[in-house]
């Protein structure tokens, strides 16, 4: 047990306790274009950052094949970290696109130039 | 190796309790893009359970799932987008 076991360990924990607000907040957000703020939390912060914490904590550990287990953790990180937002949005283009979502803005500057 | 069991035994049940409550919401989704929305940050949570799984087990083989799963919830948002915006998946 050494250093990167302990940065791993943080970043870990980290990212459960994002998940975790991220989970409440897509549950408990009123309409589709706030919850995605909470889905960014959710992906980012409770996919991305265990991801690289386990990347960490496999080199810190003492266990066969931690070399393939980090690369691909690290791998799957940089891989969640640009599709996860790309993903977002596309699907905010699309419900905008398709007016499936319900939305009563207080304010919408762009309610004439929409055609 | 006693550290590790108890980082274990407190990050496991955050874990399970975000997976519970995405399926609610991924459940009750008042519309078709909160499914999405929901399936797809499921998947890439699994994705990074699946990992810390792979550390847990001392399995190499769990964590080629990873990859595969977090490229099959971008192809899902990215279909789903397409069939809303254009009513057709594919070219």
């Amino acid at each position: 047990m050494n250093a990167l076991f302990y940065i791993g360990a943080v970043l870990i924990t980290i990212g459960g306790i994002c998940d975790l607000l991220g989970a409440i907040g897509l549950l408990k957000f009123p309409n589709f274009y706030v919850r995605l703020h909470a889905a960014t939390v959710g992906t980012i912060g409770g996919a991305v950052v265990p991801l690289f914490g386990v990347a960490f904590l496999a080199l810190g550990m003492d266990i066969p094949h931690r070399y393939a287990i980090a690369g691909a953790s690290f791998v799957t990180g940089i891989i969640v970290l640009l599709a996860a937002p790309a993903g977002a949005t596309a699907l905010a283009y699309a419900a905008h696109k398709a007016r499936i979502v319900d939305w009563k803005p207080k304010v919408d500057h762009l309610r004439g130039e929409r055609k | 190796m006693n550290e590790f069991i108890t980082l274990m035994k407190f990050v496991i049940p955050l874990y399970l309790v975000a997976f519970i409550i995405y399926t609610v919401r991924a459940l009750k989704g008042p519309t078709i893009v909160d499914i999405i929305l929901a399936v797809d940050c499921m998947s890439f949570d699994i994705a990074a359970f699946m990992a810390i799984l792979a550390v847990y087990f001392k399995s190499v083989f769990l964590i080629s799932g990873a990859i595969t799963l977090a490229l099959w919830a971008y192809l899902l948002d990215l279909y789903m987008a397409k069939h809303l915006t254009k009513k057709e998946v594919g070219t």
